[in-house]
């Protein structure tokens, strides 16, 4: 009888459904592609998570921890599942490792890839190098410090752009990515704390600093840190020639066209697909709906579920997420996979 | 580890660290980004961790890598399905046409024929900068073009009309979809009379609105079921259905693509001229590349392929500075109407946006276009600059002149610049040609053409349908 | 002024076309084709404005936008190609431009009548722009060294090696035949109608010389059959 759950994805989706799986009193097996555990927060370098205000490593790593510590559940690292055999109850994966999983259920929390900047080329990314993402200024803040890549100064001007990658039809991008306004109020903050003469500057077209984050990251980076928001989605960045970077704009309140000074323009990235979607579709013999993410099975009262019988998902793998809820869906999706284990064991009994 | 850096880009991080991003720098690798990675390694992550960190960057990924499905139409995929059901016929680009494979915005294949062309002349740009006609022709001569079989230029064409309707909302888009039609029939049939087969020549477009309104109108007809059956009815009448039905080519090609395709070959077998000391900048024309935008040629060899590869690849092949400037995607002001009835307006925005920063920011010896709408704007509105205190001047040509005086074509015979306004014997000068022995020599010339020995690039008849 | 019902059936013309839903997705506000766009820093002109007033179907408004407002538009496109919601600013321009046209509005005759050389020269010969249109006397402001040789235009246009632009009242030579199908498509395609609500004497001006170069290709396609004949 299947005592199995197979996770696939170790960042805090799959962390969180590899825990409960254990704690309920079953195995669980997790595989990652990545050489490391905790997927984007920490194979990206994040800086302070929302809205804990903890360093990503040591939340995020309390998960890892948690994982690599529990008996009840193996972990295979630098490793893909290339085959997936079987059927509900009974699955067999075979790992690019070699090795073979047996499993009842199966989690993917596959999460997304980072909007790649290089696909939005009006915005100056890879052209400019003042021109950076916010997982970059992530880093930057990690590191302590925030400086112009060009020469090394400290800005006096930097704006954020939301939705890079995000609500954006040209290139296919329809969906909100969800984290990226509160993300960049709290990264104004954080800029503004290590450079407090840095005016920060906040392009946006709507905010959407949801829930508790409108007065914790959107009013306070305004009463607090004097972040300026601006009604405005960018046409182009370019360089004006004496190291500065020039952002055209309309500031749609005020109703002109703008064109304006700064020294570090940074893109608010968003949520795309996991860039191995098309290939974990095939894999796992589960769909994807319209924009590429894994497509969920019903919503109501199957919403863990993907298109396959016993195959769950949770996290940004289903479409743009927090980590806070990510976590959440992590518990709901171990549980039910784990729920199939339970009644596989009471039909032998 | 491979798998997550395609060509091995910076595995290590190596090379990483301050001074390794010059000013300038642009990504030509296609796999890293300038400005990424090194300013990076002082965080205190390892320099392992910081290498996983900027891996998904590595990765490049990029509009071809997520399938867009539907939601990103190509409107070549639906006239596949209309010339299946029978409904018309698409003048396919075959390989008599020796086609170039080249990559568009979501990084679509284009196929550019090289050989066989229809030329469909530029209204303003015949009218006012025929240089770049003749350029052009020149060109196709040098690589051993034969006239009447390898290239067709002939009477039987319209302008698109657009420049019309985009200025005064004259016509409509069933009229300009007539056109367009009755156009490319002409270029489908036109080999006919000189012995070849239908669809021999595959129409050339010079014009840059022509480019972007028969890309849009191609849209409609494609997409309107009622547009094709009201323009079926009109062209039949002008007996311009092939089997019934209308003629719709695969692809619509801009002369600048050709210019493009050809730039290595035209730098290699042709170039005389050394011009590694020009300062060059591009203008690209609004209806090139912002007018059915998936189609305009993108290079990763090219500005890291992150702006249109068109006009910059050429300088760049023949060896010029390329330099940039903040308003590189500024329109020129021509705004069709405003040249004509709102000259201020064009005067003023085309010196302030243009002309101003090509010449105070970029310092630049010319600027290149690709365009008659945007040549002649900036060209001809320098002069009354200086009403307006602002007495800044800059050659002005298209990017096929400046390639044909490199490759040492007659600045007056050949790239006919005695019709440009703007100091383009400043740039002949720098490129080391004299100005006033070719004006001398060209004077000469006049005489003789008074006299009736007029100089052709291809056999006069042959514009009549008449033979090689 | 006109009555709420004549700006009613004006948007309802200009909601009748069917590139409308295609130019109109909705709108975000985000500005982006205003940011972009050259008239918008020239002229009291927003395109984000004018997708708005249709967007929210504010008819009197659009009226008002149609007496100035819309002919500022450069019809670049650059805010078609920046919408995040690929909606087509200037293409709804160019609708509202030709609605203008078919209620006769004012508007569109004043800012037409400058552009009327430009539309003989287009209707009757294919053409839009002629060699003996682009000279120094027709456009003061570009100076007095419009080109950089002297000479008489007729010997200066021979001295271009391409036949077919040797030309002095056209940009290049168009045929009879092409000419006279070009008008068939006029009239087929009720340009020729609009031109005539527009400026009734260019319109008779366009007439008559379309008459003539009909007759014209009459004779020539008889001179051919009895040439033929013989």
């Amino acid at each position: 009888m299947q005592d199995t759950v197979l996770v696939v994805g170790g960042g805090p989706a799959g962390l969180s459904a590899a825990a409960n799986v254990t704690s309920a009193g079953y195995k669980a097996v997790m595989v990652e592609k990545e050489d490391v555990l905790g997927g984007a927060p920490i194979l990206s370098g994040y800086a302070k998570l929302v809205p804990s205000g903890e360093w990503a490593s040591e939340a995020i790593g309390r998960m890892v921890k948690r994982v690599e510590d529990d008996s009840s559940a193996t972990v295979h690292k630098g490793a893909k599942v290339e085959k997936l055999d079987g059927e509900a109850g009974n699955f067999t994966a075979t790992l690019t490792n070699g090795e073979t999983v047996q499993a009842g259920s199966v989690v993917l929390a596959t999460g997304f890839t980072h909007f790649d900047s290089i696909n939005k080329p009006e915005w100056g990314f890879g052209t400019y190098e003042d021109v950076l993402t916010t997982t970059q200024v992530e880093q930057m803040v990690a590191s302590g410090k925030i400086a112009c890549p060009s020469d090394g100064r400290v800005p006096e001007r930097v704006c954020i752009l939301l939705c890079v990658g995000s609500r954006d039809r040209q290139i296919g991008r329809e969906w909100c990515s969800k984290i990226c306004c509160t993300v960049s109020a709290n990264m104004a903050m954080e800029i503004k704390e290590l450079s407090p003469e840095t005016d920060v500057f906040i392009y946006y077209m709507d905010i959407r600093t949801f829930g508790l984050y409108e007065d914790k990251f959107y009013w306070k980076s305004q009463e607090e840190f004097k972040t300026k928001f601006v009604k405005a989605r960018i046409a182009e960045v370019t360089s004006s020639g004496d190291g500065r970077l020039l952002v055209k704009g309309e500031d749609t309140l005020v109703k002109r066209p703008i064109v304006i000074p700064f020294d570090m323009v940074v893109h608010a990235i968003g949520m795309d697909p996991n860039a191995d979607n098309p290939e974990i579709s095939q894999v796992f013999g589960v769909g994807l709906e319209k924009h590429g993410f894994l497509e969920r099975a019903e919503q109501y009262t199957n919403t863990c579920g993907t298109t396959r019988k016993g195959i769950y998902a949770c996290g940004a793998a289903y479409g743009p997420e927090t980590i806070d809820d990510s976590i959440a869906q992590g518990a709901a999706a171990g549980g039910r996979a784990v729920a199939d284990l339970h009644a596989l064991v009471q039909k032998a009994g | 580890m491979s798998e997550q850096t395609p060509g091995n880009h910076n595995q290590n991080g190596e090379g990483a660290g301050a001074g390794t991003m010059k000013p300038g720098y642009h990504n030509t690798d296609g796999q890293g980004i300038a400005g990424h990675g090194s300013f990076f390694q002082a965080t205190d992550l390892s320099q392992e961790e910081a290498v996983k960190a900027t891996d998904w960057v590595r990765k490049h990924v990029d509009r071809r890598t997520i399938d867009l499905g539907d939601r990103m139409d190509d409107v070549r995929e639906h006239m596949y399905e209309l010339e299946k059901d029978g409904q018309i016929i698409i003048h396919r680009i075959t390989d008599q046409h020796e086609p170039a494979t080249v990559q568009t915005l979501f990084g679509w294949d284009k196929q550019v024929p090289t050989k066989q062309l229809w030329h469909h002349k530029s209204c303003g740009q015949c009218g006012n900068i025929p240089g770049y006609p003749t350029s052009l022709l020149w060109f196709m001569n040098k690589f051993g073009f034969e006239p009447g079989k390898d290239y067709l230029d002939e009477t039987d064409q319209t302008s698109c009309t657009a420049w019309n309707y985009h200025g005064s909302g004259i016509g409509n888009v069933e009229s300009l979809a007539a056109v367009f039609l009755r156009n490319f029939h002409q270029a489908y049939v036109s080999g006919k009379q000189h012995g070849h087969d239908l669809g021999h020549f595959y129409p050339l477009v010079h014009c840059g609105t022509s480019f972007g309104n028969y890309k849009e109108i191609r849209k409609f007809l494609v997409e309107s079921a009622e547009l094709r059956e009201k323009v079926t009815k009109i062209l039949g009448k002008l007996g311009r259905l092939v089997d019934g039905k209308l003629v719709i080519p695969e692809e619509i090609i801009h002369y600048s693509e050709w210019v493009h395709v050809m730039r290595n070959r035209i730098a290699s077998e042709l170039q005389t001229i050394d011009v590694s000391n020009i300062r060059t900048t591009a203008h690209v024309a609004c209806h090139y590349y912002k007018m059915v935008h998936e189609d305009a040629i993108y290079d990763q060899s090219v500005l890291g392929g992150n702006r249109t590869a068109i006009i910059t690849s050429t300088a760049q092949a023949l060896g010029a500075q390329v330099i940039d400037y903040s308003t590189w995607y500024d329109c020129c002001g021509f705004g069709f109407r405003h040249i004509i009835s709102e000259r201020e307006f064009t005067r003023s925005f085309t010196m302030d946006r243009k002309i101003r920063v090509a010449r105070e920011e970029a310092n630049a010896d010319v600027m290149l276009a690709n365009d008659t709408g945007c040549v002649t704007t900036m060209d001809k509105n320098q002069w009354i600059g200086k009403a307006h205190n602002q007495n800044f001047q800059i050659p002005i040509m298209a990017e096929v002149q400046f390639a044909a005086l490199a490759c040492g074509a007659d600045p007056f015979k050949i790239v006919q610049l005695q019709w440009h306004a703007s100091p383009c014997e400043d740039l002949v000068e720098k490129m080391g040609m004299s100005w006033s022995e070719a004006k001398k020599t060209f004077q000469e010339y006049l005489k003789e053409v008074e006299a009736g020995n007029i100089e052709y690039l291809y056999n006069p008849e042959l514009a009549y349908g008449g033979k090689v | 002024m006109a009555t709420y019902a004549e700006m009613q059936q004006i948007f309802d013309d200009i909601r009748g076309d069917f590139r409308y839903d295609h130019d109109l997705n909705g709108c975000l506000n985000c500005g982006i084709c205003t940011a972009t766009c050259p008239s918008a820093q020239f002229y009291d002109y927003s395109p984000r404005e004018i997708v708005q007033l249709l967007w929210t179907e504010n008819v009197e408004q659009i009226y008002d936008a149609m007496q100035e407002k819309i002919w500022a538009c450069a019809q670049c496109m650059t805010c078609a190609a920046r919408c995040p919601f690929k909606n087509s600013p200037g293409g709804l321009v160019a609708i509202m431009r030709e609605v203008a046209i078919k209620h006769e509005m004012q508007s569109a005759k004043d800012v037409l009548r400058p552009f009327g050389r430009v539309m003989l020269k287009l209707i009757t010969t294919g053409n839009q722009l002629s060699p003996d249109m682009i000279q120094p006397d027709h456009f003061p402001d570009w100076g007095p060294n419009i080109q950089k040789v002297e000479g008489d235009l007729q010997v200066l246009r021979k001295a271009i090696p391409v036949k077919t632009l040797q030309t002095v009242e056209t940009a290049w030579e168009v045929s009879l035949k092409t000419s006279v199908e070009m008008y068939t498509i006029w009239e087929m395609t009720g340009v020729l109608k609009s031109l005539e609500l527009m400026d009734e004497n260019l319109f008779d001006v366009i007439e008559d010389f379309i008459d003539e170069k009909r007759e014209d290709y009459e004779d020539w396609l008889e001179e051919q059959e009895e040439e033929d004949d013989e």
